[in-house]
Parts: structure tokens; C-alpha cells; sequence
């Protein structure tokens, strides 16, 4: 127990880890400022929201009051007059109906302003992302990404949904009671006014315990459910090295730990649950003693005994709902944090404040000078780096893992903002560039193509509406993918997605290939394009990639190198640098890096480390 | 449909817990409902000027007692079916995971994890909910429900004028009925724009790149607005019925008190009862809200639960596939040569039990023989047939009766344990545990010496990027830990592999993501370790199995070239050609 206890708290500190949760813990008010602005704009429905929940709680409130009247007025004296007990009756279907209609209309004009504002709150968070630099996505996981766009503003929508309701009705629905009390009798409300602080206090101390129990719960649950889907995914690899028996005994330790978590969150919500109802009754014999003296002492009307007793169980109901909030409400305030967090991070690439367009139309001849570059301060990833590359030339960059390589084309572009030096395009320093410009004339290629979800056709044109299906058919056909295409269940518009396409990794990067034809960009840079292809889809490619960097300035970044044998120029990275450039048979002469590189690609070499 | 079977065992276990918390729930309920009773004669005794003060001191004492004894019995039945339920959770979740742990291959092809993890999440909490909330509101509502007419009728109210109070209640459970199944449909569509909403955001983010480079960040902001857009429409639709629904009950509530205060009121001024009757009506009345609403939950939710159960009781039915002899003998080590004799096999046709009818082959008349202590390497295109006879060795597929054999023995004939332990086996997708680096190496023995994972990561070159970690061999992998790229996946894959030490080792194109120099160290490494041994080496590329002792080149499920790499270069055939195409231009 002690052990889960720990582990639990490890990862409540983990979870601060996260960079988008504010440091220390924040006031309410701040994330009620920040709201109000949101519902202030809804101010109307807001209103109109607040007087259904007055007008319907009337409605309930005053029922026990009209069984008063008939037992005071009525029954009690030997009144025989059936009428006006009729009309009572009337009153009490009118009331009825009042409430029915009312608390109707409440919850629908909660619900449409507060569905309106996390829509409007989710769409700008999203757009506000998208709109981040590079750097950030590399930094924070996607992962907790999409926690903020999903979770946090359900949070929120937590917050309209429970906890506005609850203060408004049950907070109005307490002061009700409290009014009728006092206008049936003064002394008796008085008496069970003392009662307030008691409920209020046990409630709070149970419901932070409560709290505990429950997360102590969540935290289990997960971890039982993320080994279970975990091993679930790997299971043929625990029956082929037979390890059945020891998962088998790290399942039963976590089933058993959230067991053990469950009963006690179950026996914390019984108990609490019975003492406020023990509580309950308790205040009902209060009110039976004091009430029934007054009555024997002719002070107190027997109907109103009656309707105090009736209200005195209703008032234990408000009070227990308004505390459950406080966890919503809690919750709902991380998650505001959370999100305004984001939103107040400023993209670390911004456009200039005066962009300049790039003349057409564009040569695409690129430059770097003395660019150096770090991720992290003073460890620099790219030194001092020159390279010149003239308009339609294609250049081939070799090099290990870590070498710089990856880094050389996020920095062109504009990924990232650089330290020193100056990257131009056709002359243009790129920070002079809008962004969008830049990456529409600089066109990337990545090992892993990205499918969305939807048909070939948007896949191929990125939803673009303004380019038309023929010229994406077009630009499928030149690069030879229109015949796999068309094999296709629905042809062009067969849906597609990330997971289970059903597409090869080949036929996946034709059809990023023909993203570049259809958006046409200049310079073109193909990173480890070819990496993961098998050798009969790789030819196919190949021509396709012969065809799209015709006339264009090409960067090919390679895994193999028999991809940039032809490169009009091969650059050779070391740690950050250039160290050796040229043409294939120039670097072979150099009898350098190059040479070994392809000494090992034919088996020739041998192992440099050895142990 | 025999769906009891899981609920027959459980019950087996528990019906004393069951059978005490439905006593306790109906002594409860007979006390709950003196109540009224109390009130009702503490009305009639004032009415008739006969309160006396003892008399209201004593009414107070018994409304308390009424309602503690209430609250703890009640509150004891609850916790007892609360716990048992929990429990059907926490022995049916063993019970599955054992099952999961040996159902075969084939299975988890055709089941997704994500339909699996929904049977082992949603399905075993809605049976739970139905048995703790059908025992628990059930026995409550129907004490309640029962005790409550026997009181009515006890204290003289006539039959008639609890009927008519009764009336609009019974709509109660009829609106549950009706209106439940509608609420949770629109919730669930709910949760499906929600979960189409987290989908385009995780596409928009996982895909970030490609939007920024094509720029097109204001098509993906539509995209997801549309999403959430939708998410909007549906809650405002689900909230119409949900609060029509909220709003309606209390109403019918209301409508029982109208027709007991006016139909019971014109009874009392004609003094047919007794003012503390209808004092006590009115509050009966009241109780039997709850408990008729809690009725038509219960069968809600039962109704749903009942599809859960069926699912889990087919998934307790399934066979397992690979099933070990009961005479099956261990694996001799130094009798480990392995034969393949005209093996055929094809995924349909195993399935159901019989070779040679429909199906595609996808393997075709395969013979071999791999003496022990030599490497054979295969290669292939995608698709023909390569990992297949990979899982036909580790016996994840059974393939055809004395088709395989490991020595003088059949496959089938060799104890499962003894026939994986023998195997060292590294997969083509470096699947990697959320566990420590160093749990993963040692992954076939956990309590395996230090020394010899740290040799294993040498030998897999991913020792160096290890100790380059913070924590080194304890970094955790997975979600809250590190993520490795693609090629040191693959490596500690390899040592997880490789530190088996086994009789045999297979790798199925283990260093694909690997870059050219260090497959080459890795090939060598291997071939260092493993003389003597048998290793079977699947690849892409050429390059990764020139040096085997033999090669065979598969396609279409059959070997159509074999023997040394230098022999098969000279041959005119699918093994040149690829590996002309893989070196084409480096021989310059």
C-alpha cells in the first residue's frame, strides 16, 4: 500500500513536469477573469438562464407550502369547503407545470452559451498551436497536445456544466429554503441554522479525502489499463520468449492494487454518504422536539411542522451537490491555466514586421553564410557553415546520425531562427520572407509520409480547394501512381488515413511526391526520402523522383547512397560542419569519409570500433 | 447462448454476500418505512389533542432510531454488493488476462487492441454495474415499493386511493424505459464527435510538419472547427431530451401529491381518514420517486449489459489454438538441426483444420534442412512467405502434422516451453516494453545478471547510446519515459534477442532501420557469437546475408533459387537482379 501510495505521488510531480502546467498553484480569480470575458458575450442567455432557475425552483419550492395551507387551513380545522382545496390542488398542477417548463428552458440556455464558448475556446486554442513554431512541437509531446485541446477544454465544459448550474440552482434553492423557513417560523429556522456549519464542515473534510480516495483510483485504473494495452499489443512476443507467467504476475499486482483502491474510494463514498443521511435524520428529530413543544405550547401551527420537515430533507440535498463542485471546480481551474498558458506562448518564429515577396519569377539559388546554430546554448549543432547552391542544381548531404544534416533543412526552412550568419534565397535574407511564402517555395519530402484522413484526391492536394481534381489526376499520372490509384476501391476517392491505409510505405510517398507537383514549389528537399522501401518500389520512385526535381533546386538527404550518386554536387557533414564536398568520382579520388561510407555499403569494410 | 457461464461462477463465490445484503436491504426498507407511520400518529395524537410532551420526545426518539438503523443496515447491504461487484471486476479481469495471455497469432490479427482493451474496460464494468446496481436499487426499490402498499393498506387508507396515488408514479419506471435507451444513444454520439475531435487533433499535430510545409494551417483550422462545430450540435441535442427527461420525472412525482392531497384531502374533511393518514400518505407518496426511477435504470441498464456479457463469454469460449501434447518432450540442444519437409501451409486453411482445400498458399512444397550450426539467410519480396515460415518455427501458427521437425522430433511433439526457450527471436518491429532498457534487454529471464545484459547491449552496439541516457540501463521506455528512434528500437530488440543465448536465433530483417557501418559491426558481431549455432537470418537486403552458410530466395511461398551467395550472383534470377538494383551505382 505504502509502495502505491509513493508511486502515486511520483507521478503527481511528474505531471507537473509537463511545461504547459503553471508552476505554482493559481488563484480562481484569475481563471474566473479570463472566463468572464467568454461570458460576458453570452450575457443575454446568461440572464435568461438565471431567471428559468428562479422561476423553476419557485416553482418546486413552493409545493410543500401549498400541502401547508391544505393541512393549516383546511383539514386541520374541519374545514368542509372542498373547493378551495380543488384550488389548491389547481395551484399545485400550475406550479408543477411552471417548474417542468422552466428548469426545461434552464438547462438548454446553459448548455447553448456554454457549448458555444468551449467551441469558440477549443477552435482558438487549436488555431492558436498550429500557428507555433517548430521548435515547440519538438519540445512538447504530442501527446499532451492533445490532452489540452480535449480533456482541458472538457474541463471547462465541466465547469458550465456542473458547477455554474449547481452554485445557481442549488445555491439559489438553499436561500429559498432558508427564506421559507424564516417566513413559517423564525425560532425553528434558527435552530436548524446551527446545523449549517456542521454539514458544511463534514463535507468538506470528507470530500477532500474523497478526492484522494478517487485519484488514488484513476491513477491505478490507467496503469492496469496501459499495461494491459500494452501487453496486448506485444503478446506474441511474450508467448515466444514465455514470459507468460511473470506478466501474468505483474498483471495481478496491478489489478490487485486498484482493487485495493476501489474498495477503499467505495467505503469513503458509503460512509459519507450515511452520515449526511444520519445527519439528515438527526435534524428531522431537532425540528420534531423543538417543533412539537411549539405545537404543544400552541405556537406553532401543525402544517407548518409539516412543511418545516419536508424542507429540513430538502436542504441536505443543495448542500451535498454545491460540495461535489469543488473538485469540478478545482479541476476546471488547472485546466484554464493550462490553456491560457498556451495560448500566451508567442511563436518563436514571427514574420517581419514589413515582409518583402520574393521577386518572380523564383530562380531558387539558396546560400548559407557563416550560419551557426544550437538547439540548446553553446552546443551547436551546426558551425560557421557556408554553402552556396545555384538555381536547379541538386545536391547530395551524407553523413552520420547527429551529423547536422536534419538540422541544415529545418533551418531553411525557417524552422527554427538562426544565431549567426544568414540564410537568402535568390538573394533574400529568409527572416525577410513571410512564412507562408517561404513554405510554399520550399517543398519537403520526409522518410515517413503523412496520410490524413480523407481521400486520395485531399490527400494529394492537402483540402486545398482551390486546386481542381484534374490537376491532381495530372500530377498523379506523371509520377506513375495513377495506375496504383486507380486500382483502388473508389479510385481517386478511396479513403485513406494514417492508420490502416493499406498502402505500402512506397505508394505512400508517391503520393507525397505528387503533393510537391500539385503545389509546385521551387526548391524541393528530399529527407531519407527512400529509406524504408523495398528494393522493387524504390525503382519506381526513383523515376518519379527523377521527374519531380526536374528544374528544380533539389536537396536529397540519404540514408543510401546510391540515391545521390548522380547529385551534381555530394556534401559530406561531420558534427556540424562540411568536410568534404564534390561530385561522386571527385570524393571517391579524395579516398576520405566518402570512400569508407562506401567501402561498408559493399561489405568491404571493416568494423572501425572493435571491444 | 449459455451467458450464465461467467456470472454462474461469480455467484458461486459470492450468492452469501448477496444473500445478506438483500436481507439487510428488506429489513432496512421495513424499518425506513414506519416513518410515515410515526409522523402519521404524531398527527393524529395532536389532532386529537392527546400529544402529551412525552409523547413528542418519544416520536423524535423513534424517527431517529428509524433513520440510523436505516442508514447502517442500508448502508452495509450497499457496501456489501459495492464490494462484491468490484470484485466480479477484479477476478473477471484475471480471468481475462489469462485468457488473452493464450489465444494465438491468429486472433490478435483479427481483433484490434482497441476492441480487446473495450472488453476488458467497458464490458466488465457494465456487467459489474448491472449486478451491483441491479441487486442493490432492485432489492431496495422493491422492499421499498412493497412495504410501502402493505403499510398504506395496514393504516386504513383504502385500496382505491392508493391506487390512484400510485397511478402517475408507475409512468416513472414506463418514461425510464422509454426515454434511457434515447439519452445514452445521444450521449454516445456525443463521445463520438468528442473522439472525432481528439482524432483531428491528433492527426493535425501528429502531421504538423506537413501542414506547415505546404502551409496550409488555415485548411486544417476549418477542419478541426468543423469537428468541434459538431461536437456542439449534438450536446445541444442530447441536453433537449436529457433535461425533458430531468424535468419530467418530478412532475409525475408532483401529479401522485396532487391526486393524494386532493382525492385524500376530500377523504379526510368526509372523516373517512384520519388526518395522520393522509399525512403519512403524502409522505409515502415521496419516498416511492426515487425507487421507481431507480427501477427503470435497472433495466437500462441491465438491457445493455446483457450485450457485454454475451461478448465476454465468447471471448472466455475461444480455443486456444496451439495446444501442447501431453506427451511432449523438451528440445535436445545438441539435436536442434532443423528439417523442413514438403511444408505447405495457408492461414484459411489451418484455421479450419484442413490443408489443401481454398486458400492462398502462403507457403508452397517448402523442403530444407538447416544442420545445426549454420546460418541460413532468406530473402524475398514483401509478401512471400518469409515471416510466415519464421512463425511456423516459433510454432505461433501450427503448421501441417510432421511438416517441421527439430531433430528426430516433430514440432508439434516438443513441450512449448522448452521449444521457445530454445529460440532466440527478434521481431521486425523492435516492440519494446514501457519498462526499464535494462528489463527489456533481460526480457526472457528479469533476474538475469547485469553483466550480461551490458555484454548483450555491446554486442547489439546500443550500449553507448544507453549509458548516454540519464538514468542509463533504469531510463524508462514509453509513454512517461524516453522514446527511442527507429534503429534503437531495433538494437534492443536485438540484445533482447541476442542475450537468450540460444541454441537458435532467428532475425526477422532486425537491422533494416540500422545505418550501413553499424549493421556491418552488428553482422559481424553476430557471426562471432554465434559459431556453432544455428542462426537464420530474413532480410530485405543482400547485403545483411551474404555471408550465410546458405541462402534461399522465397517467392510466392516457395524457394525458386538456393545455395552461397557467390553461386547465386553467377545464377541468372531474382537474387541478382536485387542485388543490382540495392548496389546499383556504389560500384562505380
Amino acid at each position: 500500500m505504502a509502495q502505491a501510495i509513493r508511486n502515486w505521488e511520483m507521478d503527481q510531480k511528474s505531471e507537473s513536469n509537463d511545461p504547459n502546467t503553471p508552476k505554482q498553484k493559481q488563484k480562481f480569480s484569475s481563471s474566473f477573469r479570463v472566463l468572464s470575458v467568454y461570458m460576458l458575450e453570452h450575457k443575454k442567455t446568461f440572464i435568461a438562464f438565471i431567471i428559468c432557475t428562479l422561476i423553476a425552483i419557485s416553482g418546486e419550492l413552493l409545493q410543500p407550502y401549498l400541502l401547508k395551507l391544505a393541512i393549516d387551513d383546511h383539514l386541520m380545522i374541519g374545514n368542509t369547503e372542498y373547493r378551495s382545496l380543488l384550488l389548491i390542488g389547481c395551484m399545485y398542477f400550475g406550479l408543477s407545470v411552471t417548474s417542468l417548463v422552466f428548469s426545461f428552458f434552464q438547462h438548454n440556455l446553459l448548455q447553448k452559451a456554454g457549448q458555444s464558448i468551449i467551441a469558440s475556446i477549443r477552435k482558438r486554442l487549436f488555431e492558436h498551436i498550429s500557428k507555433l513554431s517548430m521548435s515547440y512541437f519538438d519540445r512538447v509531446p504530442s501527446g499532451s497536445l492533445i490532452t489540452h485541446v480535449s480533456s482541458d477544454t472538457e474541463a471547462v465544459n465541466q465547469f458550465f456544466h456542473q458547477v455554474v448550474l449547481s452554485i445557481v440552482r442549488d445555491g439559489f434553492t438553499l436561500i429559498f429554503i432558508l427564506v421559507m423557513m424564516f417566513q413559517l417560523d423564525v425560532t425553528l429556522t434558527l435552530y436548524s441554522l446551527i446545523l449549517l456549519p456542521i454539514i458544511a464542515a463534514i463535507a468538506i473534510a470528507f470530500r477532500t479525502y474523497m478526492r484522494k480516495t478517487y485519484q488514488l483510483a484513476r491513477t491505478r485504473l490507467s496503469r492496469l489499463v496501459a499495461f494491459t494495452a500494452e501487453n496486448l499489443s506485444g503478446m506474441p512476443l511474450i508467448q515466444v520468449f514465455y514470459q507468460q507467467r511473470e506478466q501474468s504476475r505483474q498483471f495481478n499486482e496491478k489489478n490487485e492494487s486498484y482493487f485495493r483502491a476501489n474498495l477503499r474510494e467505495i467505503r469513503t463514498n458509503v460512509i459519507f454518504n450515511r452520515t449526511f443521511e444520519v445527519l439528515n435524520n438527526l435534524a428531522i428529530a431537532c425540528v420534531v422536539w423543538f417543533g412539537g413543544r411549539a405545537v404543544l405550547g400552541d405556537t406553532l401551527a401543525f402544517g407548518v411542522l409539516y412543511a418545516f420537515i419536508t424542507y429540513i430533507r430538502l436542504f441536505f440535498q443543495p448542500i451535498n451537490t454545491i460540495t461535489q463542485q469543488w473538485n469540478t471546480l478545482q479541476a476546471a481551474n488547472v485546466a484554464i491555466q493550462r490553456i491560457w498558458g498556451i495560448l500566451s506562448i508567442e511563436p518563436e518564429v514571427q514574420d517581419a514586421k514589413q515582409p518583402t515577396k520574393l521577386p518572380t519569377p523564383i530562380r531558387g539559388e539558396i546560400e548559407f553564410r557563416d550560419v551557426t546554430f544550437a538547439y540548446v546554448d553553446n552546443e551547436p549543432v551546426i558551425k560557421n557553415l557556408n554553402l552556396n547552391i545555384q538555381s536547379g542544381q541538386m545536391i547530395g548531404v551524407v553523413g552520420t546520425t547527429g551529423a547536422g544534416k536534419s538540422s541544415l533543412i529545418s533551418l531553411l526552412c525557417r524552422f527554427y531562427d538562426i544565431q549567426q550568419g544568414n540564410i537568402t534565397i535568390d538573394g533574400i535574407s529568409i527572416k525577410e520572407l513571410p512564412q507562408h511564402d517561404l513554405h510554399r517555395t520550399v517543398g519537403l519530402v520526409q522518410q515517413e509520409p503523412y496520410l490524413y484522413t480523407g481521400s486520395v484526391l485531399d490527400n494529394v492536394r492537402l483540402f486545398e480547394p482551390s486546386i481542381s481534381r484534374e490537376t491532381v489526376i495530372e500530377a498523379c499520372r506523371f509520377i506513375g501512381a495513377d495506375l496504383i490509384i486507380e486500382r483502388m476501391p473508389e479510385g481517386y476517392d478511396t479513403r485513406l488515413s494514417e492508420k490502416g491505409s493499406g498502402l505500402s510505405a512506397g505508394e505512400r510517398q508517391l503520393i507525397s511526391f505528387a503533393r510537391i507537383l500539385v503545389f509546385q514549389p521551387r526548391i524541393l528537399i528530399l529527407d531519407e526520402a527512400t529509406a524504408n522501401l523495398d528494393s522493387q518500389t524504390e525503382q519506381l520512385i526513383n523515376r518519379a523522383l527523377d521527374y519531380v526535381s526536374k528544374g528544380r533546386t533539389t536537396i536529397v538527404i540519404a540514408h543510401r547512397l546510391s540515391t545521390i550518386i548522380g547529385a551534381d554536387r555530394i556534401i559530406v557533414m561531420r558534427k556540424g560542419e562540411i568536410v568534404e564536398q564534390g561530385t561522386h568520382q571527385e570524393l571517391i579520388q579524395i579516398n576520405g569519409i566518402y570512400k569508407e561510407m562506401i567501402d561498408y555499403t559493399q561489405g568491404k569494410g571493416q568494423p572501425i570500433v572493435s571491444y | 447462448m449459455d451467458s450464465p457461464k461467467i456470472l454462474s461462477q461469480f455467484f458461486k463465490k459470492t450468492w452469501i454476500a448477496y444473500v445478506i445484503s438483500v436481507t439487510l436491504h428488506a429489513i432496512a426498507n421495513i424499518i425506513q418505512v414506519q416513518f410515515p407511520r410515526v409522523l402519521g400518529d404524531f398527527t393524529d395524537a395532536l389532532q386529537l389533542g392527546q400529544l402529551t410532551w412525552d409523547g413528542v420526545l418519544q416520536s423524535g426518539w423513534e424517527l431517529l432510531a428509524i433513520g440510523i438503523s436505516f442508514t447502517v443496515l442500508g448502508g452495509i447491504a450497499q457496501y456489501l454488493v459495492m464490494y462484491t461487484g468490484r470484485y466480479f471486476e477484479y477476478m473477471n479481469r484475471s480471468r481475462l488476462y489469462q485468457q488473452f495471455l493464450q489465444l494465438s497469432e491468429r486472433f490478435y490479427a483479427s481483433n484490434g487492441v482497441g476492441k480487446l482493451l473495450s472488453y476488458f474496460m467497458n464490458d466488465v464494468t457494465a456487467v459489474r454495474e448491472s449486478i451491483s446496481m441491479g441487486v442493490n436499487q432492485t432489492a431496495g426499490a422493491s422492499m421499498l415499493l412493497i412495504s410501502t402498499i402493505v403499510m398504506l393498506l395496514l393504516s386504513n387508507v383504502p385500496l382505491y386511493l392508493v391506487i390512484a396515488c400510485i397511478i402517475p408514479l408507475l409512468f416513472i419506471p414506463v418514461i425510464v424505459v422509454w426515454i434511457g435507451p434515447k439519452i445514452k444513444r445521444r450521449s454516445l454520439k456525443v463521445q463520438e464527435a468528442l473522439s472525432a475531435m481528439t482524432a483531428s487533433a491528433e492527426e493535425q499535430f501528429a502531421g504538423i510538419r506537413v501542414t506547415k510545409k505546404f502551409a496550409v494551417e488555415s485548411i486544417m483550422i476549418e477542419r478541426f472547427g468543423a469537428t468541434v462545430d459538431e461536437i456542439r450540435k449534438r450536446q445541444l441535442r442530447l441536453v433537449r431530451i436529457s433535461s425533458l427527461f430531468q424535468a419530467t420525472i418530478p412532475f409525475l412525482g408532483a401529479l401522485s401529491l396532487i391526486v393524494a392531497m386532493v382525492y385524500g384531502g376530500y377523504l379526510t374533511v368526509q372523516g373517512t381518514i384520519t388526518l395522520g393518514t393522509f399525512v403519512a400518505l403524502t409522505l409515502y407518496v415521496r419516498m416511492l420517486m426515487n425507487p421507481l426511477q431507480q427501477l427503470g435504470n435497472v433495466i437500462n441498464v441491465v438491457q445493455r449489459a446483457r450485450a457485454s456479457l454475451e461478448r465476454l463469454n465468447d471471448l472466455m469460449r475461444q480455443k486456444r489454438e496451439i495446444v501442447e501434447l501431453e506427451d511432449a518432450k523438451p528440445l535436445d540442444p545438441n539435436d536442434a538441426a532443423i528439417e523442413l519437409r514438403n511444408l505447405s501451409f495457408s492461414y484459411e486453411a489451418a484455421h479450419n483444420g484442413e490443408l489443401d482445400k481454398q486458400g492462398r498458399l502462403a507457403l508452397n512444397n517448402l523442403s530444407l534442412t538447416i544442420p545445426q550450426g549454420t546460418t541460413l539467410g532468406i530473402i524475398g519480396r514483401t509478401g512471400s512467405g518469409k515471416t510466415t515460415l519464421m512463425k511456423l518455427l516459433l510454432r505461433l501458427y501450427d503448421a501441417p502434422v510432421n511438416c517441421i521437425r527439430y531433430g528426430r522430433h516433430d514440432i508439434r511433439s516438443i513441450k512449448l516451453s522448452s521449444l521457445r526457450e530454445s529460440i532466440g527471436y527478434v521481431p521486425q518491429d523492435g516492440f519494446l516494453f514501457s519498462t526499464t532498457i535494462r528489463d527489456n534487454i533481460a526480457f526472457s529471464d528479469r533476474s538475469m545478471d547485469d553483466k550480461k545484459v551490458y555484454e548483450a547491449a555491446q554486442h547489439a552496439r546500443i550500449y553507448d547510446n544507453i549509458m548516454d541516457f540519464p538514468e542509463q540501463f533504469d531510463t524508462k521506455l514509453g509513454e512517461r519515459g524516453v522514446t527511442l528512434s527507429g534503429g534503437q528500437r531495433q538494437r534492443t530488440s536485438l540484445a533482447r534477442g541476442m542475450i537468450k543465448d540460444a541454441p537458435i536465433l532467428i532475425l526477422d530483417d532486425s537491422v533494416s532501420a540500422v545505418d550501413a557501418i553499424t549493421e556491418t559491426e552488428i553482422l559481424s558481431n553476430i557471426a562471432k557469437l554465434r559459431s556453432g549455432r544455428t542462426t537464420i537470418i530474413i532480410a530485405n537486403r543482400v547485403s545483411a546475408l551474404k555471408h550465410a552458410d546458405h541462402i534461399i530466395v522465397l517467392e510466392q511461398g516457395s524457394i525458386i533459387q538456393q545455395g552461397k551467395h557467390e553461386q547465386l550472383l553467377s545464377e541468372d534470377g531474382l537474387y541478382r537482379r536485387l542485388y543490382e538494383l540495392q548496389e546499383e551505382g556504389t560500384r562505380a
